[in-house]
């Protein structure tokens, strides 16, 4: 059976810059030949408005099971009841836990995160979390997580980008349970980190609308073929994904 | 015409073409850019290269043809002679204006001796470019803040606030005396750039030239996506880069 191509980071709705609607996004992926995407909440929805967020993303996904892979977010800060919702959003269908420091308040290796990372591992789906903003999401607090919770499944999105593109490589290379997620890191240098670290532990990621859906992936396949591209195309995002079981 | 506003004339290509633009420009060619300011690159990380990097930059634009705008550099801790060195930079070499990157420089943008330059600048009508959006030396609202201390100074933000801070860019240029060159940001944010910043003050740029990788491509890919018009497009890629260096 042929592996699905499979973008691992879209944010769906409308909030200040994100203006991304399903049809949208199916257009995109039909066009670009993706095969599935994973749907994350916009900002607003995991600063505040959680349970709102991970609804809309449970409904659309519902409404195209075969396309759409549900992700929910908790912001740590609700502390008990942030880790009630992640439970009831993954057993509701979510297959990743979106954190993002910079809109969340904290930093990314941050005690308030510890508790949702934890219940994340606990329930099998890996965490992405947007790194690259100073003080409070670079690659090495994402490797300080990575020690502390070697069960989790971390996902470092964007590469550290744009200023910590330097540390990427050593400190994917300090915790084997990190892969990284391409968008915004550019796709020269995103190839460059995967001939490093393992192409096995690559992730390709448009963050549409935030980046162009169908222009990152024609860039990114100019430099990583298809037939070549060491399952950063969809292989290496389902096997984290299908831990909890297949979708 | 499309003008590629901010470049550098990296060690690598020095060492490669010793002072030959041909190979550089050939990757302008490929991507139908037809200018671009060069930068210089080893004298923004070494103290001790500042006057032999300038010198270099000079001459592969000299040797351009004229496709090649140069923007040399000093070095503001060593004091008095960095304002030398700028003044030489703008008037001797004929520099159309300077580059600083005070993150890897190693200077705040409060220091006494940048701000003598700053003034220099001011005096004979020259821009100063910034890397910008980097704590804690060159964040966009730091250059920001030199553009109330320096009113008649051109100041252009080399990254739109690069990638997270694109917002704080966009305060920046509130001010008439900074411009912003869209190399950094990512689509959206681009987008709204365009829309909600003036659009006389914007430029578009690539970084191509630090290392030998061809980053282009993408960047003007990426610019051409945005969902802006046509006559702003050409405004962004053309006219403005042309009245920034006759008459900022």
């Amino acid at each position: 059976m042929k592996t699905p191509i499979i973008d691992a980071y879209c944010a769906l709705g409308t909030d200040r810059e994100y203006d991304l609607d399903a049809d949208t996004l199916l257009r995109g992926m039909d066009q670009a030949g993706v095969d599935r995407a994973v749907i994350a909440p916009v900002d607003r929805q995991m600063a505040v408005y959680n349970r709102e967020g991970n609804e809309f993303l449970l409904k659309t996904a519902a409404a195209h099971r075969d396309r759409f892979i549900p992700a929910c977010s908790v912001n740590p800060w609700y502390g008990p009841p942030a880790v009630a919702e992640l439970r009831r959003a993954v057993e509701a269908g979510a297959r990743l836990l979106v954190l993002f420091p910079l809109v969340q308040g904290m930093q990314a290796n941050d005690e308030l995160m510890w508790p949702v990372v934890e219940a994340a591992a606990a329930l099998r789906v890996p965490v992405y979390i947007h790194v690259g903003a100073y003080h409070n999401s670079t690659p090495w607090q994402v490797v300080d997580l990575a020690d502390r919770y070697p069960q989790a499944d971390l996902i470092m999105g964007h590469c550290g980008a744009t200023d910590f593109w330097m540390d990427v490589i050593n400190a994917a290379k300090a915790a084997p349970n990190i892969c990284i997620e391409s968008s915004l890191a550019r796709p020269f240098l995103f190839k460059s980190y995967v001939e490093a670290i393992g192409f096995d532990r690559g992730l390709m990621g448009s963050y549409s609308p935030i980046d162009d859906f169908v222009f990152e992936w024609e860039e990114m396949r100019k430099l990583i073929p298809p037939e070549k591209d060491g399952g950063v195309y969809g292989k290496n995002l389902l096997r984290l994904l299908e831990k909890r079981g297949p979708l | 015409m499309i003008i590629d506003c901010h470049t550098h004339w990296g060690q690598q290509w020095e060492e490669k073409s010793s002072g030959n633009p041909a190979p550089w420009l050939a990757i302008l060619d490929r991507n139908k850019v037809d200018r671009a300011f060069l930068m210089v690159c080893e004298g923004l990380f070494r103290q001790d290269r500042v006057v032999a990097d300038n010198d270099h930059v000079a001459r592969v634009a000299k040797a351009s043809g004229g496709r090649m705008i140069p923007l040399g550099t000093a070095c503001p801790p060593i004091g008095a002679p960095a304002v030398a060195e700028a003044r030489r930079c703008l008037t001797t070499l004929g520099m159309p204006g300077l580059k600083f990157h005070p993150w890897v420089q190693g200077f705040s943008v409060a220091d006494k001796t940048f701000h003598e330059i700053c003034a220099l600048a001011g005096d004979l009508k020259k821009p100063i470019f910034f890397h910008d959006g980097t704590p804690c030396y060159c964040l966009s609202e730091q250059i920001g803040g030199l553009a109330r201390m320096f009113p008649k100074t051109v100041f252009v933000l080399g990254h739109s606030g690069i990638l997270w801070n694109w917002r704080s860019a966009l305060e920046a240029v509130r001010f008439p005396n900074v411009w912003s060159c869209l190399c950094g940001p990512h689509y959206r944010a681009m987008e709204l750039l365009c829309q909600r910043a003036d659009s006389d003050r914007l430029l578009w740029g690539s970084d191509f030239g630090f290392g030998m990788a061809d980053p282009i491509g993408y960047r003007l890919g990426l610019f051409m996506r945005t969902r802006i018009s046509d006559t702003l497009r050409e405004k962004i890629l053309d006219h403005n880069p042309r009245r920034l260096t006759s008459n900022p």
